[in-house]
């Protein structure tokens, strides 16, 4: 039902939680109501110019959580843009999400884009 | 944590008892019973015979029923099938109603939908928040051409225990409506009466009472007259209610379960409900816990929504060391929520976060403390993911 990496990353979600503080800024997509919802922290570097960390909440399915967690582990060091560490489409190919829930991966994308767009991102 | 899953899905299915699988190897090889019982013409089928009525003795003793009554079926489903569209079959041109529950298996739901497509009507009758059918309205439901009052025994999701008793007396004060009744998870956890209950038909299951899959039976009442026509035609085998050949090893199978059963039922629907209580005690310290259905229910099943956790994530994270049935009916991709819980008044997200579990015979207090264990980590950790 869920290819290896997806169970990893759902089993270890290492990097949910919240980031407060200097630099830090949030994101969020989705509702519960409707069966998904996610919220990004990012953390600025003090050049500003890149992330230092993220982190993620989400209510969603196993697919949600895991891809939530992989993009959070991802940002360390990445270029303050508005895009995710991968493409949508790369996300769902490798974490074996099935198409019917492209939808899902596409509330990450727009929590992702909120979170870095609070930061200052295009 | 055991490396095994814990087994708490015993509404799903049950193992087949030791003792009854002794039996049913008793009707495989040549050594044994092995001959078709509808060989009247030598000992081979005689043997056969003998152990087939037997075994319609056994499970009629169990249900309170005539042996004459009992007519072997491949599981509930079938006898669903053969009650809801024989009885239309038999009252076509007379009868254009039946009346049933939306809270009803789909082996009663989807004949039900079959007909209306052939042009019946059905009443689906709506329960009140614990999943009991007020029999004033059974009997309000019933219409001049209503042949047939199709409602459950015990509700396969929450347990709910009908009075099936006071719903007979409502079909028998309207008149010719014929009440069947689905018993597939009454046999083990409740006390069945066939006679008593004033019941027309009533389908039974032997894979939910530690009896083989693949096997059940219809009671037809023949005091009541219950009349059908067969779905299947060939042998004439069952009095011609249900051609084929009798399969002798599941239907021994069948009368030794609804035997071991019955006997067992005082001490272990006493053994059951301690470990139900222990189990709901424990999980309403979790917080954010409902419990779906109510106080008339039979204590092997406890159905229970969680607030704050998304359903498929919930079972994926009890899965690998807990076996317990979902609020949800899942394909492949697509998960829909419980159409039992829906009709209780849950929302989507609560039935998709509900548990169904089904304590059984091999259940202990150690089981019941793993799965507390095991949702109480997956609530607390999903919860903190989800930031609730």
């Amino acid at each position: 039902m869920y290819s290896e990496l997806t169970r990893r990353y759902f089993e270890s979600a290492a990097r949910a939680g919240v980031l407060e503080g200097a630099r830090c800024f949030r994101g969020s997509a989705g509702s519960r109501a409707q069966g998904t919802w996610v919220q990004f922290d990012v953390q600025l570097a003090p050049s500003a110019r890149s992330l230092e960390e993220a982190r993620f909440l989400a209510f969603g399915c196993p697919h949600v959580i895991a891809v939530s967690s992989w993009v959070a582990e991802r940002a360390s060091g990445l270029e303050l843009g508005a895009r995710l560490p991968e493409s949508v489409e790369a996300l769902r190919e490798r974490f074996a999400v099935p198409t019917e829930k492209l939808g899902r991966l596409l509330i990450i994308e727009d929590a992702w884009i909120a979170a870095l767009r609070a930061a200052g991102a295009g | 944590m055991s490396s095994s899953p814990v087994y708490l899905d015993y509404a799903a299915t049950t193992p087949v008892a030791p003792q009854v699988a002794a039996r049913m190897a008793e009707c495989l090889t040549f050594e044994g019973t092995f001959g078709n019982p509808g060989s009247s013409s030598h000992e081979y089928g005689e043997r056969a015979r003998e152990r087939v009525e037997a075994a319609r003795a056994q499970v009629a003793a169990a249900v309170g029923a005539e042996p004459s009554e009992v007519v072997w079926t491949s599981g509930a489903t079938e006898a669903n099938n053969l009650a809801i569209f024989g009885t239309a079959h038999y009252h076509r041109g007379v009868g254009g109603h039946i009346v049933t529950a939306r809270t009803e298996h789909r082996s009663v739901l989807d004949p039900c939908r079959e007909l209306e497509r052939r042009g019946w009507r059905v009443t689906y009758l709506k329960p009140d928040r614990e999943g009991l059918i007020d029999p004033q309205a059974v009997a309000a439901a019933i219409e001049p051409d209503t042949v047939l009052v199709s409602l459950m025994h015990v509700n396969n999701e929450i347990g709910t225990l009908q009075d099936i008793a006071a719903i007979a007396v409502s079909c028998a004060a309207q008149g010719r409506a014929r009440l069947h009744v689905d018993a597939a998870q009454s046999v083990g956890k409740c006390a069945v009466n066939f006679a008593a209950l004033g019941v027309d038909l009533m389908s039974l299951s032997a894979h939910k009472a530690y009896g083989p899959k693949g096997v059940g039976a219809l009671l037809v009442s023949r005091r009541r007259g219950a009349r059908l026509a067969p779905l299947h035609l060939g042998g004439g085998q069952e009095g011609g209610l249900r051609s084929g050949t009798v399969p002798t090893h599941q239907v021994v199978g069948m009368g030794a379960a609804f035997e071991l059963a019955s006997a067992a039922l005082p001490y272990e629907i006493e053994r059951v409900a301690l470990l139900q209580e222990r189990l709901w005690e424990g999980l309403a310290t979790l917080g954010g816990v409902t419990r779906n259905g109510g106080a008339r229910s039979v204590p092997h099943l406890l159905n229970v929504s969680f607030d704050g956790v998304e359903g498929e994530s919930l079972v994926a994270a009890i899965r690998p060391h807990l076996a317990v049935s979902t609020g949800s009916a899942c394909t492949s991709i697509h998960r829909e929520p419980s159409s039992v819980l829906r009709a209780l008044g849950r929302d989507d997200r609560s039935a998709e976060s509900s548990l169904r579990f089904s304590i059984g015979r091999f259940s202990t207090a150690s089981d019941v403390d793993t799965a507390l264990a095991v949702v109480k980590h997956a609530l607390e950790r999903l919860r903190r993911i989800a930031g609730a």
